[in-house]
């Protein structure tokens, strides 16, 4: 536990010596069992001053996220040695890590193996789709009362924008609602392109002037309607207004910025490098990926197939991979070659796992005991397999990974402080998340 | 170090004690209540805590149980110490209470006052297992238990943890020999290393129950104890002063016998907002910040919730509400009095206007309308303004779009696009034919017969399995999840595993099969099919929620259901029906998500709730009566807030507010104002986005403005929240821009001769109902003067009203 936990109550976080009605809570806390000596702690501590943000390692995110609930043993932890019921009905092929190897589903990511943090130990208890999802975006279990921000509201929320592009970007469209701002203002919510890269006529829709409107006019335009609203502004005030306020100005600049409307644009692009990346879901949406932090974006989100293979996995699972594979490793390889690697943090997460045993009908449930997730570039090491699952893939067999650690390491490389309060509704302070640590052994440069 | 942190409490108790009394001579005491009012101390063991409260006659309250002169008619029958009843002899008396010239009263039976019970597993140490927090999630209720011990989650099977406990490493967790040193035992005073640390001590009443029970032999009771089937907190409010004394509440149990116990020290207590109302493990309210809370006690699978206000010390009560239209402001004034909070002013007439007609008919006010209603002069005019809106078609047409939402009406991979064309169809006649709500919906659930034929049955064709259709049942008409109640008890809502299943057993037996047409199917009663209960594989006997048992007699179980859920006095539908009526005008419900009625989210204001569902009953489930009600109430009527950020004046209802349209009514209203219809797939050009049928069908401004999104079953209308896409779309996105062009309304004004001036007037009033003000007229008539051309300007202007939020949102 931090010190800045231990001081999270705000009770005692507005002191200038104790009040007389501090004082009865602190005669009320020693009935509860609190000694005035850690009253006194807390007394202290709340005085120090902690950082709220630190020096990032990592300057943006992609976020690659396969719904569903991706099989870790016909991906990233096959059990070649399990009795056949366990072991699936896929190969394995070795990757360039001396003694791993990976589903023969993805022989050109284990040839990038190298330069990935593959995390065999991830874990957590929510195995519905919606509740494992929630874990995922928002480091969170799901809550009745609460609903939680996505870690790319968050980025969003504490880092702002770096361009004219919005800081956070969901594409094709955001694929749940945990991706959204949860309990913060909706303007820290994805922007979403609304249209797949991967389709012949990819265009973002209205990312420029109308016909016969040039920026003189737009400029007229803008005028009139700031002369139209200033009534109305003079008169209320709320947030879904100032949200909306903010969207018009964020809208304008990329309106009138040509380098912002050219992030969206792939046929920038060589078409040999698409060809690499390969002209399907997976390639175009991570080629796109990959344009967009360059042009600024903090945080990018895509999600790719459907991977809840209750049946006749082998089937279901290798086109998907096959795109999967060739999308993603050429990622990597593009990133590095550009040298943004180092300062982009790529992850590779998913619902939950799948059930040890394949079910009569050839497939797996779900299993949130123990899966797997990637990680790459943003400080994590190169090379590395951390954690592993049991002979079966039935649970963590060693260095489990909680979503509050995996999240909150996350934050730290691109430099948010996880266990800073964000206010929620109530003015009721919540951690960015709560009780997790910044995993050391999965970085090589921690922020 | 630990005596000064004792006696501090106790001497500022005594300071505060004070503090009031002098204050007690400014706020008279106006009654005084004693909790609960009626008691059966059964057994010589039984207690019974007595709280008495003192309401001033601004609605404060405090407790005066202390302070209070309490006495008994009848001598001999009962005792009272502490504020704790005990028995005396078997009789009957009357306990007193008098304070500040006030009294109030409360009925004492004693039995059985001469016989001692034995402690019981189920009714005894269960609860001992709960309070402590051994069977919570994060310890021995997970679902993998904890160090290698299991119970279930909030107690939610007593026969599985009894084996846990007795049958399970024998003679260690329980030592019938030596029963001080079961496991259980020492693992809980933590006598030995226990991960969950101390849970109480060896003089606690909760080590000398298990120990008492272990002693007797650790027997379980299974069919010997009677079941928890109800529970009751008092007091159900307790408005207190930032700088209110502590005040207690009283938790009763009441069992399948019939019996009742108190059970104030047992109950687990939560407050849902800790920084207005903290509570002491033994059910004692302190007030904090101002605000409202929440408080919970749990026992057993039940649980009951106070509602606790807590107003700014010294804050003036605002007085009763002036000039209320009806029982709506009288019941919204009496909640903002309680908070100290004074509500805004009647909007202006053109606000109005604008607001009604969006609200009630999802339409613009057309010029014609806006001159009539402005130059009446009657006194009456928004009363028959509202009386004119409500016979319109478009008031039916916004509520079907509503409830086909709701239902998730739409073609699928199973149903054809016929088939849902026929269901929205018959919604429309239903509701176009005036039939009540209650019916509609007793005819849904009932129905049988062909998809085509019988379009009610596609209710049965778009979700299938039984769980899932009790759910949906369950939350679109009752406003309840169940879906906890699933895999266990719900911990902060009455529902258990038996609710569940029993509920899900109403719909195991649907037939169906294929017409003869294969896009059709036909539903029918099979007549045979069970709903088992997960633990333990019971087959459930059919169950309504929160109701009676039900008189099957080998009836059709959906018919029986349909019967009970459309009963015009079934208050849960009525009050579903109610919030979801009140949520369309204020942006949001009394109950708040409106399908998620549950004790630990209880309504911003009760009573409102349910005088509006005593109306709807009354009024037939005529749902235009309601809504009248509603629109004629100060309350729809307010301005704006000067600055918003108070949650509570703004869950209180005490000011308008700005509020998203839903996105088919803004897309009508940009067609409607550009004189431009949409044309919408299978449907005739002229139709508007709220009469779409099949929600499958959309187009990218709906999509982006929020069209619900049906997820399996569930149908959630995804509130309709701003984005970069809408402001991008609204800018330069094809709808505004070609719609200004196309509708070519500035050219047809010009050549009609219309001074750009007038046509400026005609803009403002057309879009935003409202005649510009005498600044916008400057600067736009300024803007026009620089120009060489009037049109571009003209038209840039209409694009600037339609990019408005003053046009986008209600308000």
């Amino acid at each position: 536990m931090t010190a800045r936990d231990s001081c999270s109550c705000r009770q005692f976080s507005r002191s200038r010596g104790p009040s007389r009605r501090e004082f009865l809570y602190v005669g009320l806390a020693g009935g509860l069992g609190l000694t005035l000596p850690a009253y006194l702690r807390k007394v202290a501590c709340a005085d120090q001053k902690l950082p709220d943000h630190k020096e990032p390692v990592a300057d943006s995110i992609i976020h690659i996220f396969l719904p569903g609930g991706m099989s870790a043993q016909e991906s990233f932890d096959p059990k070649p040695l399990a009795p056949l019921e366990y072991r699936g009905p896929l190969g394995v092929v070795k990757t360039v890590l001396p003694g791993i190897v990976f589903s023969d589903g993805l022989p050109a990511t284990a040839k990038i193996a190298d330069r990935l943090t593959i995390v065999r130990s991830m874990h957590h208890g929510e195995a519905a789709h919606e509740r494992g999802t929630h874990n995922m975006f928002t480091g969170y279990r799901p809550s009745p009362a609460v609903t939680y921000p996505s870690i790319g509201s968050v980025v969003s929320h504490e880092l702002g924008a770096k361009t004219e592009l919005p800081p956070y970007v969901v594409l094709p469209i955001q694929s749940t609602e945990f991706a959204g701002s949860g309990f913060l203002s909706t303007r820290y919510g994805p922007f979403s392109l609304y249209s797949d890269p991967a389709d012949k006529n990819f265009a973002v829709r209205d990312l420029s002037l109308p016909d016969g409107v040039d920026h003189a006019r737009f400029k007229r335009r803008q005028q009139l309607l700031e002369a139209v609203e200033s009534h109305f502004r003079a008169t209320s005030d709320s947030d879904v207004l100032t949200a909306m306020d903010e969207f018009y100005q964020r809208a304008y600049s990329i309106l009138s910025s040509e380098s912002a409307r050219a992030a969206f644009d792939l046929r920038r692009e060589p078409g040999k490098l698409l060809d690499d990346y390969g002209r399907h879901a997976a390639g175009m949406r991570m080629v796109l990926c990959r344009r967009l932090v360059e042009a600024g974006v903090r945080f990018v989100s895509t999600t790719f197939g459907g991977w809840d293979h209750h049946a006749n996995i082998a089937a279901g699972i290798r086109g998907q991979l096959r795109e999967f594979d060739q999308g993603f490793s050429a990622l990597i390889r593009d990133l590095d070659a550009r040298g943004m690697l180092e300062r982009t943090l790529v992850m590779v997460t998913t619902e939950f796992g799948r059930t040890p045993k394949i079910n009569r009908d050839g497939g797996r449930d779900h299993w949130p005991r123990v899966f797997s997730v990637l990680l790459a570039g943003g400080g994590f090491h190169r090379g590395l397999v951390y954690g592993a699952s049991d002979a079966t893939a039935t649970t963590v067999d060693s260095d489990p990974l909680s979503v509050e650690d995996f999240a909150t390491t996350i934050y730290n490389q691109i430099g948010i402080v996880a266990d800073r309060e964000l206010m929620a509704p109530g003015n009721r302070p919540i951690e960015i998340v709560k009780g997790g640590k910044v995993m050391d052994d999965l970085l090589a440069k921690r922020a | 170090m630990k005596l000064s942190s004792i006696k501090l409490p106790v001497v500022l108790t005594v300071v505060f004690s004070a503090a009031i009394e002098s204050a007690a001579d400014e706020t008279a005491v106006s009654r005084i209540e004693i909790f609960p009012n009626a008691v059966t101390l059964q057994g010589a063991g039984a207690r019974q805590r007595v709280v008495v409260q003192a309401v001033t006659a601004d609605g404060a309250t405090r407790e005066v149980t202390q302070e209070a002169e309490l006495g008994f008619e009848a001598s001999g029958v009962a005792a009272i110490k502490n504020s704790v009843l005990r028995p005396v002899f078997d009789g009957e008396t009357t306990l007193r209470a008098k304070y500040q010239g006030k009294s109030a009263e409360a009925r004492i039976v004693v039995v059985d006052s001469m016989t001692f019970e034995q402690v019981r597993f189920r009714l005894d140490v269960m609860p001992v297992l709960s309070k402590a927090g051994c069977n919570g999630g994060a310890c021995h209720g997970s679902a993998r238990g904890q160090d290698g011990f299991h119970l279930s989650l909030f107690g939610y099977d007593p026969s599985s943890d009894y084996h846990s406990l007795t049958r399970e490493l024998p003679g260690r967790r329980i030592n019938r020999a030596l029963p001080e040193e079961s496991l259980m035992l020492k693992k809980a005073i933590n006598a030995v290393a226990h991960t969950g640390g101390e849970r109480f001590s060896k003089e606690s009443s909760e080590y000398r129950t298990l120990l008492a029970w272990i002693r007797n032999g650790a027997l379980d009771d299974a069919g010997r104890s009677p079941d928890v089937v109800g529970l009751t907190a008092t007091p159900t409010e307790l408005v207190l002063s930032e700088d209110a004394p502590t005040h207690r509440l009283c938790v009763t149990a009441s069992y399948s016998d019939g019996s009742r116990r108190d059970v104030s020290k047992a109950a687990v207590f939560i407050s849902n907002n800790d920084r207005t109302a903290r509570v002491g493990s033994e059910g004692t309210v302190t007030a904090g910040e101002p605000g409202e809370a929440l408080v919970l006690a749990r026992y057993d699978a039940f649980t009951d919730g106070v509602s606790v206000i807590v107003f700014p010390k010294g804050k003036k009560d605002p007085g009763s509400p002036a000039n209320a239209a009806n029982y709506v402001d009288e019941l919204i004034g009496a909640r903002l009095r309680k908070l100290r909070i004074a509500p805004t002013a009647k909007c202006d007439d053109s606000t109005f206007l604008r607001r009604a007609y969006l609200d009630v008919t999802g339409r613009l006010p057309t010029a014609e309308q806006y001159d009539s209603f402005m130059n009446d002069s009657g006194e009456d005019k928004r009363s028959r303004l509202i009386d004119a809106l409500l016979q319109k078609k478009e008031f039916v047409e916004i509520w079907v779009m509503k409830w086909a939402h709701r239902l998730g009406i739409r073609s699928t991979l199973m149903v054809s696009e016929k088939a849902a064309l026929l269901y929205h169809g018959w919604l429309q006649e239903r509701f176009g034919n005036k039939v009540p709500i209650n019916r509609i919906v007793g005819e849904l659930i009932a129905a049988d017969g062909g998809t085509f034929t019988s379009p009610a049955t596609n209710f049965y064709q778009l979700e299938q399995s039984p769980l899932k259709l009790s759910e949906h049942v369950a939350q679109a008409f009752l406003g309840v999840r169940v879906q906890c109640a699933q895999c266990h008890n719900h911990p902060f809502d009455r529902w258990t595993m038996n609710d569940y299943y029993s509920f899900a057993a109403f719909f195991s037996q649907i037939g169906r099969k294929t017409g003869e047409d294969p896009r059709e199917m036909v539903v029918f009663n099979s007549g045979g099919g069970d709903v088992k209960h997960a633990v333990g594989n019971r087959v459930m006997s059919p169950k309504f929620l929160g109701g009676p048992d039900p008189k099957l007699q080998g009836r059709d179980r959906r018919k029986v259901l349909a019967d009970w859920l459309s009963d015009p006095n079934n208050r849960m539908f009525a009050r579903n029906v109610a919030n979801f009526a009140w949520s369309h005008f204020f942006g949001r419900g009394i109950v708040e998500p409106i399908d998620d009625f549950r004790i630990s989210n209880p309504p911003a204001n009760g009573p409102l709730l349910d005088a509006l569902a005593d109306r709807l009953i009354e009024y037939k489930y005529d749902l235009r009566r309601l809504v009248r009600d509603i629109c004629l109430s100060n309350t729809y009527q307010r301005t704006l807030p000067a600055s918003t950020g108070d949650n509570a004046a703004e869950a209180n209802f005490a000011h308008a507010t700005v509020r998203s349209l839903p996105a088919e009514t803004l897309l009508d209203c940009i067609s409607q104002a550009t004189d431009v219809p949409q044309k919408y797939p299978g449907l005739p050009l002229g139709s508007r986005a709220t009469q779409i049928a099949n929600a499958t069908v959309s187009n990218y401004f709906l999509t982006t403005f929020g069209r619900i999104t049906i997820g399996e079953g569930c149908i959630c209308p995804a509130p309709p929240e701003p984005s970069l896409s809408q402001a991008l779309h609204l800018i330069s996105g094809d709808t505004v821009n070609s719609k200004i062009v196309e509708g070519g309304l500035i050219e047809q004004w010009l050549r009609k001769g219309l001074t750009p001036e007038r046509i400026v007037e005609r803009l403002y009033i057309r879009c935003l109902t409202r005649s510009p003000t005498e600044k916008e007229r400057a600067g736009i008539l300024d803007a026009l003067a620089k120009a060489t051309d009037a049109r571009p300007v003209l038209t840039d202007l209409f694009w600037a009203i339609l990019n408005s939020k003053e046009f986008v949102f209600n308000h």
